[in-house]
């Protein structure tokens, strides 16, 4: 997990997706050929911060390496540029939470591995409803 | 090409398997499957497994069981692809059939789910997502459904109780089955009320966790020579969609089955009104709804709906799900998609006892992997 | 040399930004009372409590984004994290900032002085852009403190994150240091020895020989030196690590409640250590004007003074325009827990 987590920090920390250079469509999780024109010319572009919440869950039973965190709020969240990504709803009363609610990306801990492992750290979102 | 005929079928009762391995069970399904034809040995053995690595610390499956049936120098080899594990080795033993690469094939799904704990067994079926951008922010299997539920509900004005229909149908009809997880009927009251896990969906929304082996011996024509109920695969089709919900313009399509069932269909040359029983992936509630709404059984929006009108009961229009499905019968992952089909095959044998649908001719099994990511489209008839 | 010598701050060198972060929960010290002093009075203050999955790199992160927004500087030449709560004994926290921030061809480290790292970290970079090392860099005071559960500190040790960019002074410049007096004595007033969770204090110990001692010599140092007086600061900024001590400093010092009312956050957020001085000189900056003097005095334990003379420049009300978020925006979205969800909050349950 070390080393996966390594390679793709950028991705986590600055929610760096990509842009086809052809039809500026913009992705993330970044994309390997343009799902709208096939470019394969694309270029890594940091997404908007900004948002709002197409769908979310409160998850109770949480996977292992999450013990401790549940209950966890996961959204998909529509960002201002129109890219969905999926995340972690922070810091928001869970009786707040609505289908619509804009959303700030904040930069978190993801998960930790105990004490003596590395932790890691990413993008969550924040409700600002 | 040559007509494939299911020959015969093997499985074990679907549950908590604390006595038995996971080469236990294959092995259980597997003679299960080839005690009728002892004079058949399969050319080909091909498991359907998504995550032995995890439950058991096991790969190498095609091997392993070819050893402990004494068939050893038959080709053997796993297939996996999430959920859809079953159905897709199902679709590559047919093909093999089908293409008269060889006559006879013996396809086994297996999992064992339950020497894992909750949690384990949670992150393992993560891993039908992305581990990157999915699993990483702790989106779990069960996130990404409680996420589709929400929006399926908004969407559609879906109510609580309508979306509890397919788990009360599920329920009903395992109440009978003899090698279902749960033998129990439940209402939808019951589902309504049972306990949030990811909400909207609640505990009994759920298929459950357990350990079984389902195994198939399919052949080419001749082996099966003057049986009067011979059930014939009429068509196998697999699709893909864009890998994860989030990716996708519309989170509220399958896709994959739809695409799937459209080939399906129409290389068996059936429609949706010739189907007599279906098997849906109802790993979720809302995963049956929008299983049935891709294939065409009910419009968009209307699959819930019309599982709480009795459309999907067992004495509805379109009987589904009719030994528990994935949420009664239970769901061994990588067994699941050859339950369905030896389930159909019972149907379409006239061997469903209790469950039976009444004079019932062609059968469909559909089984997802992913979010419908993959999705394995079968059409069986009886001849 | 003559005795105490106040240093040469480079007169070219200013603050281009700042930002802070304030975890959103309140833990009310009449919580803590009622766990553990079966109700009796408390001092009346709120500290910051950082959620879950917050340490002290998501909040550094945090602030130093707002920080950055703020001056609209492009590139670091240095970031350096002034903290005693590292999440990792080894492995700086300053590299993980800068990975967030895209900086990468920066001086980068951790430094560690109880509660006065933040504003050693500033006066280090202000050295780096004054030698001429450097054209900009970060200086972060942040800590997520803990006080051992039951002890006096519970009441206080908050959480907390505020990050100064400093660059070649121009035109938009918000404050520049006018100058610096370091006071150190070996005062071992409170530690915490390694590899143990909570630190130790001396009680009483940590007020006259500790906290008094230290500020007043910087303090009165740094106006000796340049000839200040107390009527000349339109603010001071004390560090804080209760209600009372800084307004008894500031007493003692002939400042008067006025001056360092701005700047007193405790009440509100608790003592954020590294942190503590650098959120109130946020709160004096987020309203002063142009040619106000500030006084920022930190405390450190172990121990140690940093006195500042601040003074603002033109640039503060352009700047402050592009602010996300004010110190007074983030104390309004506090909301009160109990001690149960501290606890849960803090990793004082272990499951």
């Amino acid at each position: 997990m070390a080393i996966s987590y390594w390679r793709r920090r950028d991705r986590y920390y600055r929610l760096l997706g990509n842009r086809c250079t052809q039809c500026n469509s913009e992705y993330y999780p970044p994309a390997y050929l343009c799902r709208r024109c096939g470019s394969e010319s694309l270029v890594d572009v940091e997404m908007p911060t900004t948002g709002q919440i197409l769908t979310y869950t409160i998850l109770r039973e949480v996977m292992s390496g999450f013990e401790g965190q549940q209950p966890i709020v996961i959204g998909i969240v529509q960002l201002d540029n129109g890219v969905k990504v999926l995340g972690q709803i922070v810091d928001t009363p869970l009786d707040a939470l609505k289908i619509g609610c804009r959303v700030r990306l904040v930069f978190r801990k993801i998960r930790d591995e105990s004490n003596v492992g590395q932790i890691y750290y990413g993008y969550k979102f924040t409700a600002l409803c | 090409m040559a007509r494939v005929i299911i020959s015969s079928v093997g499985y074990t009762r679907v549950g908590d398997h604390w006595d038995k391995s996971i080469l236990d069970l294959a092995v259980e399904a597997a003679r299960k499957a080839l005690k009728p034809y002892p004079n058949i040995r399969p050319e080909v053995i091909i498991v359907g497994n998504m995550f032995s690595s995890q439950s058991s610390k096991q790969e190498h499956l095609g091997a392993l069981l070819a050893s402990a049936l004494n068939l050893t120098g038959t080709p053997a080899f796993k297939v996996e692809a999430a959920c859809a594990s079953g159905g897709v080795a199902f679709n590559v033993a047919y093909s093999k059939v089908r293409s008269g690469e060889v006559s006879s094939a013996l396809v086994v799904g297996v999992e064992k789910m339950r020497d894992l704990d909750v949690s384990e067994a949670s992150l393992a079926l993560s891993m039908a997502e992305s581990a990157e951008y999915t699993q990483f922010m702790g989106a779990s299997f069960l996130s990404l459904n409680g996420m589709l539920a929400r929006l399926y509900m908004e969407t559609y004005n879906v109510s609580r109780s309508e979306l509890s229909a397919f788990p009360a149908i599920a329920h009903t009809n395992a109440a009978t089955a003899e090698h279902a997880q749960f033998r129990k009927a439940i209402s939808v009251e019951d589902v309504s009320r049972s306990p949030l896990v990811s909400d909207p969906l609640r505990l009994l929304d759920c298929a459950p966790l357990g350990d079984g082996a389902a195994a198939l011996l399919l052949t080419s024509e001749e082996f099966n020579g003057d049986d009067e109920s011979m059930v014939e695969v009429l068509s196998s089709k697999i699709s893909t969609d864009i890998f994860s919900i989030y990716e996708r313009d519309d989170m509220l399509r399958f896709n994959a089955t739809k695409d799937a069932a459209s080939k399906a269909f129409s290389e068996a040359g059936i429609s949706v009104e010739d189907v007599d029983v279906l098997e849906v992936h109802d790993a979720f509630s809302v995963s049956a709804a929008l299983s049935v709404e891709a294939m065409g059984f009910s419009k968009e929006g209307e699959g819930a709906k019309d599982a709480a009108r009795g459309l999907y009961a067992l004495k509805g229009r379109y009987p589904a799900l009719t030994f528990g499905g994935l949420k009664g019968r239970g769901h061994p992952v990588g067994a699941t998609g050859l339950y369905q089909i030896a389930e159909l095959w019972l149907q379409l044998k006239g061997r469903g006892n209790v469950n039976q649908v009444e004079g019932c001719r062609i059968g469909v099994a559909q089984n997802i992997g992913g979010v419908d990511t993959t999705s394995v489209v079968s059409v069986l008839a009886r001849r | 040399m003559g005795s105490n010598p106040a240093m040469k701050t480079p007169k070219d060198a200013a603050i281009a930004g700042y930002g802070v972060y304030i975890p959103r929960y309140r833990l009310p010290s009449e919580e803590v009372a009622r766990i553990w002093r079966g109700g009796e009075e408390a001092p009346l203050i709120k500290k910051a409590v950082a959620a879950l999955d917050e340490d002290i790199t998501t909040m550094a992160v945090e602030a130093a984004r707002r920080a950055l927004k703020m001056a609209e500087v492009k590139e670091l030449g240095a970031i350096f994290v002034g903290t005693e709560t590292k999440p990792y004994a080894v492995k700086p926290t300053s590299t993980i900032v800068a990975q967030a921030l895209a900086q990468h061809k920066v001086l980068a480290s951790d430094l560690e002085f109880a509660c006065k790292a933040g504003t050693e970290a500033l006066q280090l970079i202000l050295a780096l852009i004054g030698s001429g090392m450097i054209e900009s860099g970060l200086a972060i005071g942040v800590d997520t403190a803990q006080g051992r559960p039951g002890d006096d500190l519970e009441f206080t040790a908050a959480s907390a994150a505020a990050a100064y960019i400093l660059s070649k002074r121009d035109g938009d410049s918000i404050a520049v240091v006018e100058g610096a007096s370091s006071y150190v004595s070996d005062t071992t007033d409170f530690w915490r020895r390694a590899g143990q969770p909570y630190p130790r204090h001396l009680s009483r110990f940590t007020g006259e020989p500790a906290y008094f001692h230290h500020i007043q010599s910087a303090v009165k140092n740094l106006f000796a030196e340049f000839g200040y007086k107390p009527s000349d600061f339109k603010y001071a900024v004390f560090h804080q690590p209760n209600p009372r001590f800084p307004v008894e400093v500031a007493l003692r010092l002939g400042f008067n409640l006025e001056q360092i009312k701005p700047g007193l956050l405790n009440p509100y957020v608790g003592n954020p250590y590294a942190a503590n001085s650098l959120l109130g000189l946020a709160a004096v900056l987020d309203e002063a004007h142009v040619n106000d003097l500030i006084l920022l005095c930190s405390f450190g334990s172990g121990a140690g003074s940093d006195a500042l003379s601040i003074r603002v420049l033109d640039g503060v009300e352009v700047k402050r325009r592009k602010a996300q978020n004010k110190v007074m925006d983030m104390l309004k979205a506090a909301v009160d827990i109990d001690y149960a969800t501290y606890a849960k909050l803090r990793g004082k349950i272990v499951g």
